[in-house]
């Protein structure tokens, strides 16, 4: 993979939970209930795209083509 | 012996520690080494670097504040769990690009990266002064962090300029002699320190109070409908103020020169691997949140004096607890505080020293820089210090200003790193009418147009304004532009 390609697949794969945690498209967890785990809905939600966000982190972190950034095409 | 003894000598112990952890770190390094002052010779591991991004986010305001959020405004507080999480992540793409270019530069400050691409002294001395005035803003906030700790928990035996000098002379005295190591290694042990204290402490008081987490949300959403959504019935804050808060604080977290500089501390893989066990800081904040929930149905807030108050006011007042939770909560609310105290009064000087000072005077040499650098230490202190104590309105204003103006870097930067079109004017421009528009719309009107955040109005303009000027003031060739943004891609 080059190194554009992977930078495009970096900010498009976090920009979705991103979005996920404002408006408009917070509006999907933005309620109290139902109750998740013992948290309110707007709380678990922010809590588990977090989560969500870590391992998407890890996985593009395997895939990234130059982690030293030597310049590796 | 008394519960304030406990507390206050547990508090001094924490203080002992974190002073040594502080000058040892620096020994046995080169004192009279401009480069390890500033950027550790650009070799700070994975262990460290994860502490000390993570120390810039737990600071006195996630300690008191992120509890009085949660307490006084309900889920608006997730914002701050929410950008903690995300603000860090375009670091791992132009962390390396920016530490490459230092490399090569030589560069070790936001002032010398912009004046560099743009070539112009101007715009380096103008972020020299932003973010020194931003810094000391930033820094007046933890003092009374400190100092107010210090007080509560000693229950008024400490004065309130007592506390601030003794937890931030430390701060003064370990960065000024050991720099950036001695920053990064005492939060180190800061960060381990909050952490576990948040999380017992934080679980401790929730249970005391509801018994358990869930008890306490089923009671929260019964007696207060709409207090955990955004922009309902109920709720303290709209959508679109919600969501520009979390835009501008995400967006501004990395033109921070005391998170931006770290870029030239360390290696690329580094850079990394601390974005990617970053999220996972946010959710330390969470316990915290915790406690702000949990006073909502038990306090009436005309009890404390502010909502930042709510967390010292349950341990002292409400809880039985012993005194050496005192203790602990005093210890991690000081770490918090310093470990985000230490970083920015470094990158204070650093800034001002290179952005401002080399600019006026221009041939001076790396020894000389280095002294002004640690003398600056002592005067940004200092300065911080009296405004603490002694206040003074106007100069507050002045101060917030300053500090509302930190993200008008981004277009800059970014043009900087993306762009060759970008000029120096169109960001000259930019930046000060962009800081112009955050002013005026935080401290003089009373709203702002759809509830928008100031500083994202205030980007709106600076960005236009770069755009508009820099299709017009093309044909001076500025020699970095390409160099820049070819850097690493």
């Amino acid at each position: 993979m080059s190194k554009q390609r992977f930078i495009k697949i970096y900010c498009l794969s976090l920009a979705i939970p991103f979005l996920l945690m404002v408006f408009p498209l917070f509006t999907l967890g933005n309620r109290e209930t139902p109750f998740i785990m013992g948290l309110p809905f707007s709380v678990f939600w922010v809590i588990f795209w977090i989560l969500i966000t870590f391992v998407i982190v890890l996985f593009l972190y395997r895939l990234d083509p130059d982690k030293d950034e030597k310049g590796v095409q | 012996m008394a519960q304030w003894q406990i507390a206050m000598i547990m508090m001094i112990a924490y203080l002992v520690i974190a002073l040594l952890i502080g000058v040892l770190a620096g020994r046995n390094q080169d004192k009279q080494s401009l480069e390890e002052f500033t950027t550790a010779k650009g070799n700070l591991g994975l262990f460290v670097m994860w502490f000390l991004m993570g120390g810039a986010v737990f600071s006195a305001f996630s300690f008191l504040g992120a509890p009085g959020w949660a307490f006084s405004r309900g889920a608006p507080a997730l914002y701050i769990i929410t950008y903690t999480a995300f603000a860090i992540l375009p670091w791992y793409i132009i962390g390396p690009k920016i530490g490459r270019i230092g490399r090569k530069h030589n560069i070790y400050t936001v002032a010398g990266f912009m004046q560099l691409r743009y070539s112009s002294r101007v715009l380096a001395m103008m972020i020299g002064i932003i973010a020194l005035l931003a810094s000391i803003q930033y820094l007046a906030t933890q003092m009374k962090g400190m100092a107010y700790i210090f007080s509560i928990m000693t229950e008024g035996r400490i004065p309130f300029w007592l506390g601030a000098l003794l937890s931030y002379g430390i701060v003064v005295v370990y960065v000024a002699t050991g720099g950036l190591r001695a920053a990064a290694w005492s939060d180190v042990f800061q960060g381990i320190l909050m952490i576990i204290i948040s999380w017992t402490v934080g679980l401790t008081i929730v249970n005391q109070l509801h018994s358990s987490v869930p008890d306490m949300f089923r009671n929260l959403t019964e007696t207060a409908p709409g207090f955990l959504q955004i922009g309902a019935e109920g709720s303290t804050m709209s959508a679109m103020a919600y969501t520009t808060t979390i835009l501008v604080s995400t967006i501004g977290f990395l033109m921070w020169p005391h998170l931006f500089s770290k870029s030239y501390a360390t290696k690329a893989r580094t850079i990394k691997k601390t974005v990617l066990v970053y999220p996972v800081f946010a959710l330390f904040l969470i316990p915290l949140l915790f406690v702000g929930f949990s006073a909502v149905n038990v306090i009436d807030p005309s009890q404390i004096g502010s909502p930042d108050e709510i967390l010292p006011y349950l341990i002292t007042t409400v809880l039985t607890l012993p005194g050496w939770v005192y203790g602990l909560v005093g210890a991690g609310a000081l770490a918090a505080a310093m470990s985000t105290a230490d970083a920015i009064t470094h990158s204070a000087s650093l800034e001002f020293t290179d952005g401002f000072v080399k600019n006026i005077k221009r041939d001076l040499s790396s020894k000389t820089t280095l002294l002004i650098m640690r003398i600056g230490v002592f005067v940004i202190g200092g300065l911080a210090y009296v405004i603490t104590v002694f206040g003074g309105q106007g100069l507050i204003a002045l101060l917030l200003g300053a500090y509302g103006s930190i993200v008008q870097f981004a277009p800059g930067v970014y043009g900087a790193l993306y762009s060759k079109k970008v000029t120096e004017p169109a960001v000259i421009t930019g930046l000060i009418t962009g800081t112009v528009v955050n002013y005026y719309f935080q401290l003089v009107a009373p709203t702002t147009p759809l509830d928008i955040n100031p500083g994202i109005l205030g980007l709106i303009c600076n960005i236009g304004l770069v755009v508009i000027i820099s299709g017009f003031t093309q044909g001076k060739e500025l020699p970095m532009a390409e160099e820049y943004r070819k850097v690493g891609s």
